[in-house]
């Protein structure tokens, strides 16, 4: 590529940028910056004046009034990240002090008191345990032996509770009592020391505030396009993350029809943490695709055929969290890597990674953010390197000698003050030295050979910083399109820009870049909101919050057709959801009237839903937009109540002691349990808790073919001492064939017995029957997947997936007696887990639960990795918390 | 109360402004333009200190209508930006220039002359610093503008060089628009910055009237003044300038070495390296392999078919020389871990064979030297030149298997 022969005009200067900086709403308006003439001294009437800016460029329309959804959405409902008014200390009093100050007061009790509450275990885990039996919660009287050693909680929890109904009452004088168990226990009640926690949770209160002001975490977006090596069929693969924690990676097939439609199901790749950003690179006919998480980044291959498998190749493991992941356009497996200390490595798939360079301090002048951004330049060995402050090119040769500032906020490319670099990208499909480096208040394109010196700037007017850029490269001489996208406000803008444009008096050397058209305004997300029917007010409002989730990524696809040409543009929200919208090439009409009377794009209008019949158009948007609404209230819906399989930890609910009684067992009670033990052994049931002489007929003997313990009794067993995990992966280990012989077996025997056996006694058998089948059904997940047994959180609780046959009564079995409150009573139970206890008991009494979930919900219930804590809170009726990394 | 009132208008403005913005970036300049007249008003209670005030607004938004919407014409262009001039002082400068660009972009020339030479003779208190580079800039535009008359006269003094009568007058005038263009144009090419078009305008008249001394001078000074950015094309005006002189080898391989050290991927490298090949001396010649591999380290010139046979050439020569392989080892030994698969993939070589022969039989024979006969460009290029019956590429297979083991081991040893 030629250097150009004449470039446009400019002052240089060095040093600190000089003009006064703020965000300037209409700054990128009538102006043509500076002309160029197409070159002086030809023979010619009069020479002809080009501008920088203000040249016709393509005409591009959007076809739909609103972006369209590409995918349905994920089962399984999206957890908002926190919003202001959930960190944000809510109070009157708190507003009229903060009047003229700009600070913000972050309501730091509040999310340790939720700490507490959420993870109890966490917390005081411990002590808990050791002082359990000190701690009385009921409201009975202490008798004198427990008196020495016990203290009544019940007041305490009153005042608590008192103190709850008064938050944010200024006045509100704390208890006495209060203040004195706080003193008393402060230093050695928790499990974490209290100033620690208390540390930690301030350092992420101030993280999360400052993501939410400017998150620069998803800096480059999650969403790519991968065209198929043979150009020239209309399908693709769409990358891009999904799932409830945005930690599953997709590639999904698509067809590019009037509106993109996927095609087969996804290949799906579950990873370690929150997908940041993905970043795809052609080289060699293969496509290599770098996505980064926090504290993980890895990359895998796809080969350019449709349909080919992507294969993982690599896994990164950074200390710091990463900041950004690029991937080399030159040599295959190869990528860059910045973490947010200030390291930068060139990652190579081959030999490992390779330190650059190392420099906590920014570049050019102290910028408090460690933000930093690489990727790779025409040259192969060189990288670019930024920060806040500006770019660097550093030869991976030799780093700490080699290299030259490309970029500088300052008066060089004459930025304002306050100016900061936003996200870099190297335009090397479009020209193979040319850059683009947005800041939030211009757009610049720089020519590594000319440093310093951006060759084109703009103010793009933006109201958040553009976070991702997407480059969409013209043919030579045609202009090349690049969209930039914000992430909190979802705009998508559309900058078109000639790197070259062949002057007609200079003898048809190369003269130099100039931005072309208008700026055009795209359809965000949010956008369709008015297009779509009215809703219920509630629906409206999920709706609302769904479709004004910030953006998290873009990717646009150029599709040709012979003359007709149109593009693809998707935009990616962080609730997962896909949505995409085409505009087509009008050839130049420099006088036609526009085609779309402008009254159509009003807002208030809608005409994507209330004429969909005038085009198949319109009316294939509208259908897609009834199923995506459909499938979305489908999987936001509350789930009902008994779907949701009661969870609870019978650990906690008795200690040993209380089991054992007040004193000493009597001897019914003795035999009871005896009895209840022979029962387990044998796997049976307890008709009714009456002598034994009114007992049924004895069940046929233990069937198990291996004679050890049956597994209804081992499972129970093993759930009742707590290590149920582990009696599961045994049982998954055991083969199924031997499993079912087995159970041909006891089928044969049971038919053999049916003779001499009573009725309620074959009705258990085939009980027991059933509950070997559903076993044996539930084997298929987990041997499908033996990776992610089916865990849940709380530990004793039954499997979600096979339903608690074992302790199914078919009659009211749990015997009045047991449940009264005297009996309970007398065994010492306080009155407070009385209560606990006879629900307990009496879930079990309503009836076999419903039958398990189908499976693609189950899978994604079973493979959140590590909030877990947040999916049983999710469960709950009350209003999520916001997620505080916990 | 009046606080009430003076936000509420603020916010009715802002509001205002937001819909031109919408409809600006939606193209829909009628739309625009209906709400630009309501914000006028905002004129009237101009309190903000904000650093672009609702006069500049007005001027940025209405002149971005006036260009797209289907009924205005230059005459209400002019007449608004004469309003515009007229609404702050401070801008009056920066107004007059957009004017004149957008006359100039739209063949106005006479009129942007005009308007340049009424906005030069503008006086208003002490300049800023801001208004005095612009004040620097509408002279030199106006110099630009006299070269261009400047050039139109010479032309046609050239193009009637015998009738003498009617060219004095001519020249005369001729030699008015130099002394007009001159004075404005070397006024502004002292400040830095990047003032290609300037430059190239007074070095040519400079040379038109035999002031090589000083054309030299002000080439000089753009190129090697380190206040300036570090411009190509001042090198390269430089050099041009040299050549057309006739100066010698030396200084001209001094200017593109220089060249070479700030852009080693400018075209001009080809030249350079050409001319290095042909010198006698060892070390230039060694340059030139230097000069030639750099180029090629850049993607832009993967697919240069010119710079891979130079390269070719001179790797040839120096294997048949059987001197100085050291030089290609040197230059190999930062370059082997990536050019392989850089340049040499099979994945290229396929393409490079369907899409340009000649490209792909220059690099097989520098693959085939670097990489041994085994190379995976080399045999699939041979393979098929030799299954297509190309001469050349059977040639091509006869010479590396000759050289093959010599040179291979010696590169890669």
């Amino acid at each position: 590529m030629e250097f150009p022969a004449v470039l446009f005009p400019s002052y240089f200067g060095a040093g600190p940028p000089g003009e006064e900086g703020g965000p300037a709403p209409v700054a990128g308006w009538g102006e043509h910056g500076q002309v160029l003439d197409g070159g002086p001294g030809r023979r010619q009437v009069q020479p002809t004046f080009v501008p920088r800016r203000g040249s016709t460029g393509e005409r591009w329309e959007a076809v739909d009034a609103a972006a369209v959804p590409v995918l349905l959405p994920s089962a399984g409902c999206w957890i908002p990240s926190p919003a202001r008014q959930d960190i944000l200390y809510r109070s009157d009093l708190c507003r009229k002090l903060r009047v003229g100050k700009s600070g913000a007061t972050l309501d730091f009790a509040r999310q340790l008191g939720h700490f507490f509450v959420d993870h109890p275990e966490d917390a005081f885990g411990s002590l808990g345990r050791l002082l359990h039996k000190n701690f009385h919660l009921g409201n009975s009287q202490l008798k004198r032996p427990a008196r020495n050693s016990t203290i009544r909680m019940t007041a305490l929890v009153e005042d608590i509770n008192r103190l709850e109904a008064r938050r944010g009452c200024p006045r509100g004088h704390l208890a006495s009592r209060l203040r004195w168990f706080s003193h008393l226990c402060r230093d050695w009640l928790f499990e974490v020391p209290l100033g620690l926690l208390a540390d930690c949770l301030h350092e992420e209160l101030v993280q999360q505030w400052s993501n939410l002001l400017f998150d620069d975490s998803l800096t480059g977006g999650a969403l790519a396009w991968l065209c198929p090596e043979d150009g020239g069929t209309p399908v693709g693969r769409l990358v891009h993350p999904g799932g409830q924690a945005m930690n599953h990676l997709y590639f999904q097939d698509m067809v590019l029809e009037e509106l993109p439609r996927a095609r087969g199901s996804p290949e799906q790749f579950e990873l370690n943490g929150r997908i940041r950003q993905v970043s795809a690179a052609r080289v060699d006919g293969q496509d290599f695709v770098g996505v980064r998480s926090d504290y993980h980044c890895g990359v895998w291959r796809v080969p350019g055929k449709t349909g080919a498998a992507p294969a993982p190749l690599q896994v990164i493991h950074t200390d710091l969290p990463a900041s950004c992941l690029t991937v080399s356009p030159h040599l295959p497996g190869e990528l860059s890597v910045c973490t947010q200390s200030g390291t930068v490595y060139l990652w190579s798939v081959e030999t490992g990674l390779q330190q650059l360079r190392h420099d906590p301090q920014t570049m050019f002048f102290r910028d408090h953010s460690p933000w930093r951004w690489s990727d790779f330049t025409a040259h192969p060995r060189v990288l670019s390197y930024a920060d806040r402050t500006g770019l660097q090119c550093l030869d991976a040769r030799a780093p700490k000698r080699c290299h030259f500032d490309l970029f500088k906020v300052g008066e060089e490319a004459s930025c304002q003050q306050g100016e900061r670099v936003v996200l870099p990208m190297y335009l090397g499909r479009a020209h193979p030295s040319q850059y683009l480096v947005t800041t939030q208040f211009s757009v610049y394109v720089l020519d590594e050979r000319l440093p310093l010196v951006p060759v084109l700037k703009w103010a793009h007017m933006m109201k958040a910083p553009p976070l991702f850029a997407h480059l969409t490269p013209g043919k030579p001489g045609g202009s090349h399109k690049v969209l930039l996208g914000t992430s909190c406000t979802q705009e998508l803008l559309l900058l078109q820009y000639r790197d070259s444009f062949w002057g007609v008096s200079s003898g048809g050397s190369q003269l130099a870049c100039q931005l072309v058209g208008t700026p055009q305004k795209l359809h965000n997300i949010a956008g369709c909101l008015q297009h779509l029917p009215t809703q219920l007010p509630h629906r409206h409002h999920l709706l609302q919050q769904r479709l004004t989730a910030p953006a998290a990524g873009l990717t646009a696809t150029l599709q040709e057709d012979g003359s007709y040409k149109s593009m693809l543009i998707f935009q990616l929200s962080e609730a997962g959801d896909v949505f995409c919208q085409r505009l087509n090439h009008k050839a130049a009409q420099p006088s036609a009237p526009p085609l779309r009377d402008e009254a159509t794009t009003a807002p208030g209008s809608s005409p994507l839903f209330e004429a969909p019949a005038s085009s198949p158009q319109g009316l294939a948007a509208a259908l897609r937009y009834r199923r995506w609404l459909r499938a979305l209230s489908r999987a936001c819906r509350e789930p009902p109540r008994h779907t949701w399989l009661p969870s609870l930890s019978q650990r906690r609910l008795f200690t040993h002691r209380d089991l054992e009684g007040p004193a000493g067992p009597s001897s019914p009670q003795r035999q009871m349990r005896q009895r209840l033990r022979q029962t387990m052994q044998e796997g049976g049931r307890i008709q009714c808790w009456e002598p034994l002489a009114l007992q049924p007929p004895p069940l046929p003997q233990t069937l198990e073919p291996t004679g050890g313990p049956d597994p209804l009794s081992s499972r129970l067993t093993a759930a009742w001492v707590g290590d149920w995990e582990q009696w599961w992966e045994e049982r998954t280990s055991f083969s199924v064939a031997q499993r079912q012989r087995a159970l041909r077996e006891r089928r044969r025997r049971q038919k053999r017995a049916h003779g001499y056996r009573s009725l309620s006694a074959s009705f258990t058998s085939s009980l027991t029957y059933q509950s070997e089948l559903s076993e044996l059904s539930d084997m298929g997940p987990s041997l499908l997947s033996p990776g992610c047994p089916p865990i849940l959180s709380q530990e004793g609780s039954p499997p979600p997936n096979s339903p608690p046959v074992c302790s199914l009564p078919t009659s009211p079995a749990p015997d009045e007696a047991l449940l009264s409150s005297q009996s309970l009573r007398c065994r010492g139970i306080p009155k407070e887990r009385r209560k606990t206890l006879r629900d307990y008991l009496s879930v079990w009494a309503e009836g076999p639960p419903e039958p398990p979930e189908p499976l693609g919900s189950q899978a994604s219930q079973l493979c959140i990795p590590s909030s877990q804590s947040q999916l049983s809170s999710a469960s709950q009726p009350r209003r999520k918390r916001p997620r505080m990394g916990f | 109360s009046s606080d009430e009132h003076k936000l509420n208008f603020k916010k009715s403005k802002e509001a205002c402004l937001s819909y031109i913005q919408d409809a600006l970036l939606q193209k829909q300049w009628k739309r625009a333009a209906e709400f630009l007249t309501c914000y006028i008003e905002s004129l009237e209670k101009d309190y903000s200190r904000e650093h672009i005030g609702p006069s500049e607004m007005i001027w940025r938004i209405g002149t971005e209508i006036l260009w797209h919407h289907s009924q205005s014409s230059m005459k209400e262009f002019n007449c608004f930006m004469e309003q515009m001039k007229t609404l702050g002082v401070k801008r009056y400068l920066k107004v007059c220039l957009e004017h004149v660009f957008h006359l100039l972009c739209n063949g106005k020339i006479d009129e942007a002359y005009q308007n340049l030479s009424l906005a030069e003779s503008w006086r208003f208190g002490e300049q800023t610093a801001i208004q005095d580079k612009e004040m620097k800039l509408i002279q030199a535009y106006r110099g630009l503008l006299d070269y261009c008359s400047w050039s139109k006269q010479k032309n046609i003094l050239l193009e009637h060089g015998e009738d003498e009568f009617s060219d004095l007058a001519v020249e005369q005038e001729m030699h008015g628009y130099f002394r007009k263009a001159a004075v404005n144009l070397k006024e502004i090419i002292k400040v830095p910055g990047v003032w290609d078009v300037f430059v190239k305008c007074y070095v040519d008249l400079l040379e038109f009237y035999g002031d090589h001394n000083e054309a030299h001078q002000v080439l000089n000074e753009y190129a090697y003044n380190s206040k300036f950015p570090a411009n190509p094309n001042a090198h390269v005006y430089l050099y041009q300038f040299l050549k057309r002189q006739g100066e010698s080898k030396k200084s001209l391989i001094s200017a593109l070495k220089i060249l070479h050290d700030i852009v080693p991927s400018h075209e001009l490298m080809i030249d350079f390296n050409t001319m290095l090949q042909k010198s006698k001396k060892r070390k230039r010649r060694r340059l030139g392999l230097e000069v030639i591999f750099a180029a090629l380290d850049y993607a832009g010139w993967k697919e240069n078919a010119k710079a891979w046979s130079c390269l070719a050439r001179q790797v040839k020569q120096i294997v048949i020389s059987e001197k100085h392989l050291d030089w290609i080892k040197q230059e190999w030994h930062s370059r082997k871990d990536w050019w392989p698969a850089f340049h040499f993939s099979r994945y290229l070589a396929k393409r490079n064979w369907q899409e340009n022969k000649s490209l792909s039989y220059e690099k097989a024979l520098v693959a085939g030297i670097l990489l041994g006969k085994d190379c995976k460009y080399f045999k699939y290029v041979s393979r098929q030149g030799c299954k297509a019956q190309l001469k050349r590429f059977r040639m091509l297979k006869k010479f590396v298997n000759r050289h093959n083991l010599t040179v291979y081991l010696r590169i890669s040893g």
